[in-house]
């Protein structure tokens, strides 16, 4: 990392304090900031505040299935940054840097017409390159809301996650076993909440919820 | 008496509880203790946790193995994907310190730490190398007189540090001649019967990896399938069902070593529950106490 580089991801931790998430510069002149999505509008004013030089290249955008990565890139002075956040696709918004940095209003809207991502406060919506009757549900980057598990090991994962156990037990089940002179269940962490606050805690700690789209609020997969 | 930390998994209790009740009337009749884990989770299932979050992974295993650390046991498992999964994790934990760290790390969140003091093995290997052919022998009260075939299942054959992968297999076999059945070779033993394929192609698992084994089973004259995998005898069973949407018709019943070996130690089959099999399980225990015998 070079002078300049050193110098810019300084800058901006000083600027977005804990909205900046992590900061890479994987060569010379490039530089990766991982903001949080709420902090967009905050980075931008704060680059725009500190290098004169600032300017804007373009922005992209990516369907990862559960999130969507917006990648906001800026020349200055002699590196490139990109200012990169996720959100989840539930959300379907990107909030509009137009007012600060004009030449965002083209690429802004050409990112509704291909992903269908709403930005609420942009100053002219519509359609650019598609036509004007396309309809909204079809849009020809946007993929399925879906994570990486082929749909017939979904119920697994979420069993999994959930319970503790890939073969969630039923109250026929629960009978069945008692009829047999067993337990209703086995002796699982499910059986007991301080076990299963424990195997939870681990699976939060891990990624796998995070890599299948597990919604903790609603125990259960993003998608089915 | 021998004695180890019982690891059920999933699928043994929550679906196919015979095995469970086979297993606890067998290690009793053989003075084997089996102390159950309490607050045990999935090992995890050796397919979705292990390919995509390795640490989620070893961090499951670890704390189960912890379990039985706890209650100074080594852990036996009944089944063979909860076998492969624990031994696996078990043996990267024991010498790979930068993984064991990894999973300390989180394991101390919650009290806990691995120590690697315990030793992972199946039931098929406790009851060979633990209580021994001989003793068994000894139980064996009513010979079962049928034919079967063996599925081993694709997990049994793992071993660690390059050791020889057919010697799990071999005493299964062993233990399973031991109640008097023939076994017959159909060709096929070391086919996976594609229960980790129906999660990604329903087609392909019942027709290119189950069918050809249910052909060659009942071409060699089996009135049985003889496995120790809760997962593998789901696939037998739920399988034949499924193929008949297809138009294929077989009717094959499983058996779980243990189920068997409980048979032969006297044991009726209605103590054993055998209807909570899918398959004409309980037909074939019936029909071997009402003295009918398959073998010709």
């Amino acid at each position: 990392m070079t002078e300049k580089e050193r110098e810019i991801v300084e800058c901006m931790r000083r600027e977005l304090g804990s909205d900046l998430i992590d900061a890479k510069t994987p060569r010379e002149r490039r530089v990766f900031l991982r903001i949080k999505p709420t902090a967009l509008r905050k980075a931008v004013n704060a680059l725009k505040k500190n290098y004169s030089t600032l300017r804007f290249m373009t922005i992209s955008a990516v369907d990862h299935g559960l999130d969507f990565e917006f990648l906001h890139h800026f020349h200055v002075d002699g590196a490139v940054v990109t200012l990169r956040s996720v959100k989840p696709k539930e959300d379907n918004t990107l909030e509009s840097i137009t007012d600060i940095i004009p030449a965002a209003n083209f690429i802004e809207r050409e990112i509704t017409d291909l992903f269908g991502v709403k930005i609420p406060n942009h100053p002219k919506p519509g359609n650019l390159i598609l036509t004007k009757d396309w309809p909204d549900d079809k849009r020809p980057l946007r993929k399925p809301l879906e994570g990486e598990l082929p749909p017939q090991a979904r119920p697994v994962a979420e069993a999994l996650i959930s319970t503790s156990c890939v073969a969630p037990i039923s109250r026929y089940m629960e009978r069945k076993r008692e009829e047999a002179g067993l337990p209703k269940t086995s002796s699982f962490a499910f059986t007991n909440e301080k076990d299963m606050k424990e195997f939870h805690g681990i699976m939060k700690d891990t990624s796998l919820s995070k890599k299948v789209g597990f919604d903790w609020k609603k125990k259960k997969l993003r998608y089915r | 008496m021998v004695k180890y930390a019982s690891f059920l998994g999933c699928q043994i209790p929550m679906r196919i509880p015979s095995i469970e009740i086979a297993s606890k009337k067998v290690f009793e009749k053989i003075g084997l203790e089996a102390v159950d884990l309490q607050g045990y989770s999935c090992c995890p299932e050796p397919v979705i946790s292990r390919l995509l979050d390795k640490t989620a992974w070893l961090a499951t295993s670890a704390r189960n193995l912890v379990l039985a650390e706890e209650l100074g046991l080594d852990l036996m498992t009944l089944c063979n994907g909860c076998y492969e999964t624990l031994l696996e994790a078990n043996e990267i934990l024991k010498h790979e310190p930068e993984e064991r760290q990894r999973v300390n790390d989180i394991l101390k969140t919650y009290g806990r730490e691995y120590k690697g003091l315990v030793n992972v093995k199946h039931a098929v290997e406790v009851l060979y190398e633990d209580v021994g052919p001989e003793k068994i022998k000894e139980h064996v009260i009513k010979p079962m007189k049928i034919r079967v075939a063996m599925h081993y299942g694709c997990h049994l054959y793992r071993e660690p540090n390059g050791g020889d992968i057919t010697r799990k297999p071999n005493m299964m076999k062993e233990l399973t001649g031991l109640t008097g059945v023939e076994i017959v070779d159909y060709g096929l033993e070391r086919l996976c019967c594609g229960y980790p394929s129906m999660q990604a192609d329903e087609e392909f698992s019942l027709k290119q990896r189950l069918l050809p084994k249910l052909k060659n089973i009942k071409e060699a004259g089996a009135d049985a399938v003889v496995l120790t995998c809760p997962a593998c005898t789901i696939q037998f069973e739920i399988g034949q069902i499924l193929l008949r949407e297809h138009g294929i018709h077989y009717n094959i019943p499983c058996i779980n070593l243990m189920e068997l070996l409980a048979l032969s130690f006297g044991i009726p089959s209605k103590d054993l529950h055998l209807e909570f099999h899918r398959g004409p399980t309980s037909q074939l225990a019936e029909k071997i106490e009402g003295g009918y015998k398959c073998l010709k």
